[in-house]
């Protein structure tokens, strides 16, 4: 009876903790939503309110009417999707040549990408911003993709699921006369789509976050991604908070929404990656 | 349909050599089982002939043509797996359709010979459905159905009945059977069952530690085992080996047991010896008799009895080592009880220390 109470106890002493986690997680989230939605005024007036006097639209107006938010939005879906279908086309590709053929340099190719994900992104980007401005990209789509497709992660979960197949499967295609391409593509990926819709989502708000490479990539407005654009929005209006917390929640909206629907997938994507990523 | 013929076949892996210089004519329209315990090799050479494994040495020939470095597409085999190997996103009807979809086959014919395949092997109801709405009879026949479609000129068998139940597995003996019958496509089938051997095949080739043992009928393998290990191997419950010391006189062969008991068997043919030498007697528990203690050769105590309904095997502790008795499905004998046994040695074998049969009938 004792045990019982204290197995009680401790569950709910649990739960009581994961919701104050949950709280503090959520809050900034919050904070924004409501800042968003207050007048100028009200986001910079002292004291510590939760809920808006008089909620308003004006800053989602503003953004939309007063930026180029509608164009960083189409830049951000071309780049991203871009990013999307080339990461997942390679890796699959990739992962699938490591894991079921056997030519010379395949273990070299194999500790060469498990290499590759201990160089952060940083250390490789005044070389990848002189390569591109070196061929012009700079300010371009390519330029914004091009950089991106090294998805070493994407790689390395491709292969671990090819390595877990039966060989059976890739031995009974052979049979019936399937060449690499029609095993990878009409046998192996199709075998078990929720893999790449897991990896293709996880890469997709990825590429939709990015902001650092975008950030040098390009200069002009016209070729901003949404996370890029809403700094100008920030320099063209000051310290207008509310305004500022739209152009935010504006750009993180797909994602939240992406993440919303396909939450499973999500997180399937990121059991799938445990442990590589570190 | 078309002959396999495999000419001094070597397998290695690294330093391990699996399969030995091996000499094998399978004949067109025969249904060849390879047979022979857990890692003699049996699977490796069914995968050589297949192509799915490369041939260290030797020669691999389908229908008379040289396919030791073809692709397994190209040989005109196809393959049936123990584990089924069905696409488990494809239907039944494009899993069987697979090999065709591959070869471009415009979707109109795909399905006219799909439906060919199904109605042989009755998958009509299931053409809709997925490999894991199936039970795995139902599996196993779309397995063959997806053969089957390529219109093979060889089939083979990799253990295909071992996943399934044993009921489920007489049953899909008696359908392969039927479809050899009905096919007449030469067909190789591994398995280390030696009932799906005898049942299925007219050609058995018994296959130890990469070596062939012996080939044959099922029944010349049961009545004349060419070595103590194919003796050993096939017949179920397995042969009584007793050790014995036997002398060769005027056609006839003396075995002489532990304890002193003797028996005579009738050897013209046997020859090549002189004077005494060390071998074993080997004697199917179907030819060993339960008498009264003391009126046999030699007595035993019984240690189980096991009663399957139209037959009952005894065993037995005697002073030349365990045997089984083959009785009558009433037999009135228990565990402890001592029993007397005659062994009809007109249908024995005798092995030298070589483990090798002597000829002697």
């Amino acid at each position: 009876m004792n045990a019982k109470r204290r197995i009680n106890l401790g569950s709910w002493l649990l739960s009581g903790l994961t919701v104050i986690a949950a709280g503090i997680w959520f809050f900034p989230i919050y904070w924004a939503l409501i800042t968003s939605i207050r007048t100028d005024d009200e986001a910079v007036r002292a004291g510590f309110d939760l809920i808006p006097d008089a909620p308003t639209l004006g800053g989602y107006t503003y953004v939309i009417l007063n930026s180029n938010i509608l164009r960083w939005y189409l830049n951000s879906t071309i780049t991203a999707v871009s990013i999307t279908v080339l990461v997942v086309f390679m890796a699959a590709c990739a992962g699938y040549a490591i894991s079921q053929l056997r030519f010379p340099g395949r273990t070299l190719l194999w500790w060469t990408i498990l290499a590759s994900f201990m160089v952060p992104i940083q250390a490789l980007i005044v070389n990848h911003y002189v390569i591109i401005a070196g061929v012009g990209l700079l300010n371009t789509y390519p330029g914004i993709v091009l950089p991106m497709l090294i998805a070493p992660v994407t790689v390395i979960v491709y292969k671990q699921f090819f390595d877990g197949l039966p060989k059976e499967f890739r031995e009974a295609a052979v049979m019936d006369g399937a060449s690499e391409f029609q095993l990878l593509f009409r046998v192996f990926i199709p075998m078990n789509w929720g893999v790449t819709a897991a990896l293709s989502i996880i890469t997709f708000i990825g590429a939709w976050n990015t902001f650092f490479w975008p950030f040098l990539a390009v200069s002009v407005e016209p070729m901003m991604t949404v996370t890029v654009g809403i700094t100008q929005v920030q320099d063209a209006f000051g310290v207008a908070y509310a305004r500022v917390m739209a152009g935010a929640v504006m750009a993180g909206l797909p994602v939240a929404l992406a993440y919303l629907f396909f939450q499973r997938r999500v997180t399937q994507a990121i059991a799938l990656s445990a442990g590589i990523k570190g | 349909m078309a002959s396999v013929d495999l000419s001094n076949i070597t397998k290695k892996f690294g330093a391990v050599e699996v399969i030995r210089g091996l000499d094998l004519t399978v004949e067109d329209g025969s249904f060849t089982a390879l047979l022979g315990p857990s890692g003699c090799g049996k699977s490796t050479l069914l995968r050589m002939i297949a192509g799915l494994e490369t041939v260290s040495d030797g020669r691999v020939k389908i229908g008379g043509i040289d396919v030791t470095t073809e692709v397994p597409a190209k040989r005109r085999v196809a393959m049936v797996f123990q584990s089924y190997a069905l696409y488990p996103h494809l239907t039944v009807e494009q899993n069987i359709c697979f090999s065709l979809s591959l070869t471009g086959v415009a979707k109109a014919q795909q399905r006219e010979h799909g439906a060919k395949v199904a109605r042989l092997l009755q998958l009509e109801p299931l053409m809709g459905r997925r490999p894991a709405e199936l039970s795995g009879g139902q599996r196993q026949r779309v397995a063959i159905g997806r053969a089957l479609v390529r219109n093979p000129e060889v089939f083979l068998f990799d253990e295909p009945l071992s996943n399934l139940d044993a009921l489920l597995r007489v049953q899909m003996r008696l359908e392969l059977a039927k479809l050899h019958n009905d096919l007449k496509t030469t067909m190789i089938y591994v398995t280390h069952d030696q009932v799906e051997a005898m049942t299925l095949a007219d050609k058995i080739v018994v296959l130890d530690k990469g070596k062939i043992s012996q080939v044959g009928s099922p029944l010349e393998l049961y009545n004349a085992p060419a070595n103590r290990f194919v003796a050993s191997f096939i017949g179920s419950p397995a042969m009584n080996f007793l050790p014995a010391t036997v002398r060769l006189s005027g056609g006839v062969l003396q075995a002489g047991f532990a304890g002193g008991a003797t028996v005579q068997i009738a050897a013209p043919q046997a020859q090549g010896f002189d004077g005494e030498r060390p071998a074993e007697l080997g004697i199917r528990p179907e030819h060993v008799r339960l008498t009264s203690p003391g009126a046999g050769i030699i007595d035993g105590v019984t240690s189980v009895v096991e009663r399957l309904g139209n037959t009952s095997y005894v065993y037995l502790e005697t002073a030349v080592g365990p045997m089984i008795c083959e009785a009558d499905q009433a037999v009135a004998v228990h565990p402890g009880e001592t029993v007397g046994l005659t062994l009809d040695v007109a249908h024995g074998h005798v092995f030298g220390a070589d483990g090798q049969a002597l000829r002697l009938r």
